[in-house]
């Protein structure tokens, strides 16, 4: 097991933001806010805690925010214009996004290429996908009709837990999104396959040692081309939660959020040198981003500095990662001690 | 001799570029044998285990497991097969924990595809109970002492239930009591029918752990023996060749300079790096060549970067002609008059896709300046100069470095250096994989920069080299330099008795 003791730091930090929102900004401890950190930051840790699985074996994918809006406008084309059923298209969205992520894996253990480079140049290649796919380009007509399929919309449901438990005469209870559920149910699957299954640990052996899993008979290729399926399965998640949302899909969904997704697990502990890191502290570490930016809006703080808080935020928690990285090579020779 | 050995492999070569770093190699482990395999660095004994491990594919030959052909590079298939490595250089994820790593890539699992943790911590312990070994299984790998990993290594190999288990260099980072262990198991494991193949530098432990014996040399097999009807001085010209010893004999004669001519360039006192080395003091001297040796990890190659300024130091006192000095950055120590050849030369040292001449020119690109602007015509000119000194080839300096041999690349970089004229000369293994013409025209080189005056320090593996080229020898074991001796008064087997002391 490789939970990382960070896992209590990261747990106690976000209570203390929390605490700190909670006095200083105004209607942060509401359950109306407790509910927009849920809804709007449920389908962020999914995409964190897929982007963990490239990082984990030692890579990364710039691509995941690519994949999120090719798959919506996938859906989009779908459903609007050849009128599939929602139970159809959810598969085959959930399929593009595996592939989409596989052709990543694919692009960098066959052609040998740099994570950064053949994810960013996916990038590139999706986004490009998006307007050639665009049934707002193809179908001008379509561009105000809303998606009315019950499977997709039924996503965007909000259920009264206090109400049903009786509990709403005592206090406000948030209602709880599906996503968060949904959440919840990505985050049980993907931990139980990390740390109770055998590909689990090929991942963290493959991001910690590469020659060494190859030397110990594990296919180094096969679970890297996983690796990155995953993240697009879960890229394809949080796409169909976004489409579900809105009602709609555009060519800028999901632009930009491979930086939260990246950040989010980095912040949960998620080691960029690969082999280090859980399915929790990405989770966490994106509603501890959620927390704060939301924090941030309360207190009137302009959306531009909310960037900046971002990219801050994702400074420090490399720099961190970096220490303990430091930390450790000074106190013994680890792994692949150099000859001399 | 009725069964087929449990590994045989015919004909072996590999070629890499144009080394050949093995020729035609026949080896063959039987049943409950333990057969030692030695020779000296680069005598490619390292690619025939890669080769058997399915590690790298040979160029050419066959291996069979057990009179059934096997494949060949397939490092899977051959564990499958039963064939287990302990490498010379670790092979763990150091973010696992000790149990993870044991069954790196063959967790039991149960029906239902996970991972069986109960049954992986029983057949672990069982394992640790059986061989007498104690470890904290759940410790992250990264976080254990040296000692400890290695014997995670082992572990790994044990828990394969392996026919044939390689070791390379096993023992290298064990304390003697610990040595003793492992050759307890090694014995047990050959009373069950384990076939073992031991590679060490120690010739007592080949003495008391072994059966048989393999030496190459140059990449081809010399000699195979039983141990017993060997004594220790024959096993050691065999490593070393008939040629290499009367060589070593004549450079022997050719008089050495322990202490050259008695003006110490170079003092470090109680030089210390925290968790990396310590207590290191020696004074290096005009007029000579100090030879530093030692195991691999010994860090031998962390001291010399310190000492060029490349790492921090932080205790002790470096001095240079008598100046304490702290070296921030390599820059500093050039100022000095230091040079600095560096172990990886692809990696440290040459600038591959430029040309011999720019290579040469890099160290002293200063004196080839008007202004801004390069004066080209010069430096071709001292290019041509150095080529022809360092008899280069081909002797053309528009060649990309990439394109010369090893060897070659070698003197390129050597020579990147000496145009500096260097008070003080600081070498990382110059010849690994340099032929032996390359080799003694390197040693030339070194040995007229010491008449000239120049403070030589060579980091050296490969005894042989420091037998012919040092005046004093450095033996340095785990981050401590143990001994220090004129060359003219020790054995190669005092060396290898020192490298291989008790780390303590």
């Amino acid at each position: 097991m490789t939970i990382r003791p960070a896992s209590a730091t990261l747990v106690l930090f976000f209570a203390g933001v929390v605490a700190v929102f909670s006095v200083s900004a105004p209607r942060f401890a509401t359950a109306t806010n407790i509910e927009n950190l849920m809804s709007g930051f449920s389908f962020v840790a999914i995409l964190a805690m897929g982007e963990a699985f490239p990082i984990l074996v030692r890579g990364i994918d710039l691509s995941i925010g690519a994949i999120v809006g090719v798959v919506g406008m996938v859906v989009f084309d779908m459903t609007l214009i050849f009128h599939l059923p929602g139970y159809v298209v959810l598969p085959i969205a959930l399929v593009i996004g595996a592939l989409a992520g596989v052709v990543n894996g694919a692009l960098i253990v066959f052609l040998r290429l740099q994570p950064f480079i053949a994810t960013l140049a996916t990038l590139a290649a999706y986004r490009g996908l998006i307007y050639a796919i665009s049934g707002r380009q193809l179908v001008p007509g379509l561009t105000t009709t809303p998606i009315r399929d019950s499977w997709i919309i039924g996503i965007e449901t909000y259920f009264d837990l206090g109400g049903r438990l009786g509990v709403s005469k005592l206090l406000t209870m948030p209602w709880f999104p599906l996503s968060f559920f949904i959440m919840l149910t990505v985050f049980a699957v993907l931990q139980t396959l990390l740390v109770k299954t055998r590909f689990g640990r090929d991942v963290q052996a493959v991001g910690g040692n590469s020659e060494a899993a190859r030397l110990a008979g594990i296919d180094v290729r096969l679970v890297t081309v996983v690796a990155y399926g995953i993240a697009g399965i879960c890229a394809a998640i949080a796409a169909l939660i976004l489409v579900a949302r809105f009602t709609t899909s555009t060519e800028a969904l999901g632009a930009g959020m491979e930086l939260t997704a990246i950040a989010s697990a980095v912040i949960g502990g998620v080691s960029l040198t690969g082999g280090v890191g859980s399915m929790f502290g990405p989770a966490v570490g994106a509603f501890l981003l959620g927390a704060v930016l939301l924090g941030l809006t309360l207190e009137g703080v302009p959306q531009f500095v909310q960037q900046i808080t971002t990219g801050i935020v994702l400074l420090a928690a490399v720099g961190y990662d970096r220490l303990l990285l430091l930390r450790q090579k000074s106190g013994h020779a680890v792994g692949h001690a150099k000859v001399g | 001799m009725a069964d087929p050995p449990v590994i045989r492999g015919v004909g072996l070569t590999k070629v890499y570029g144009n080394l050949v770093a093995l020729n035609n190699a026949d080896f063959s482990v039987g049943s409950g044998e333990v057969r030692a395999l030695i020779g000296s660095n680069g005598a490619g004994k390292s690619t025939l285990v890669k080769i058997l491990t399915g590690a790298v594919a040979p160029t050419r030959g066959a291996v069979e497991i057990r009179g059934q052909e096997a494949p060949l590079g397939d490092p899977r298939e051959m564990i499958r097969l039963g064939v287990a490595c302990i490498y010379q250089h670790s092979n763990l994820a150091p973010a696992m924990s000790a149990l993870d790593n044991i069954y790196l890539g063959r967790q039991p699992v149960n029906r239902f595809g996970f991972v069986d943790a109960r049954r992986q911590r029983r057949q672990a312990l069982e394992l640790l109970d059986r061989h007498g070994i104690t470890l904290d299984l759940d410790a992250a790998v990264g976080g254990l002492p040296t000692v400890k990993q290695k014997e995670v290594e082992i572990m790994k190999a044990l828990a394969l239930d392996a026919r044939v288990i390689l070791m390379d260099e096993p023992t290298g980072w064990l304390a003697n009591s610990e040595v003793a262990k492992l050759h307890g198991t090694i014995r047990a494991l050959k009373a069950s029918g384990v076939g073992i193949v031991y590679i060490s530098h120690v010739l007592d432990e080949i003495f008391a752990v072994c059966d048989t014996v393999t030496v190459m040399r140059d990449g081809r097999i010399v000699a195979e023996s039983a141990v017993a009807d060997l004594d220790r001085s024959q096993v050691v010209s065999l490593m070393v060749g008939e040629k290499l010893a009367r060589e070593s004999v004549e450079a022997t004669q050719h008089t050495r300079h322990p202490r050259g001519n008695g003006v110490v360039r170079l003092k470090a006192r109680d030089l210390a790096k925290r968790g990396v080395f310590h207590d290191v003091t020696f004074d290096l001297y005009a007029g000579e060549i100090f030879c530093l040796t030692g195991l691999i990890g010994s860090k031998r190659t962390e001291l010399v970067r310190t000492l060029f300024g490349a790492d921090r130091f932080d205790g002790g006192v470096l001095e240079v002609d008598g100046r304490p000095t702290r070296f921030s950055a390599p820059a500093n120590a050039i100022v000095h008059g230091i040079g600095f050849v560096p172990e990886d030369r692809h990696r440290d040292g040459l600038m591959l896709n430029m040309t011999v001449t720019e290579n040469l020119a890099m160290a002293t690109l200063d004196r080839f300046r008007h202004g801004f602007i390069l004066n080209r015509r010069g430096m071709i000119a001292a290019g041509r100069q150095a080529i022809a000194a360092l008899s280069i080839q081909p002797p053309d300096g528009s060649h990309a470095v990439k394109l010369l041999s090893g060897g070659n690349q070698q003197k390129v970089l050597v020579g990147k250096w000496l145009s500096r004229k260097p008070g003080i000369i600081i070498l990382d293994e110059p010849t690994v994989g340099v032929d032996v013409g390359a080799k003694a025209e390197i040693y030339a080189l070194l040995r007229r920069e010491r008449e000239l005056g120049a403070a030589v320090l060579v980091v050296s593996s490969d005894l042989d080299e420091v037998m012919t080229l040092a005046d004093r020898i450095g033996v340095m074991v785990s981050g401590r330099l143990v001994a220090i001796r004129d060359a003219d008064a020790i054995h190669i087997e005092d060396i290898v008795r020192e490298m291989g002391a008790e780390a303590a």
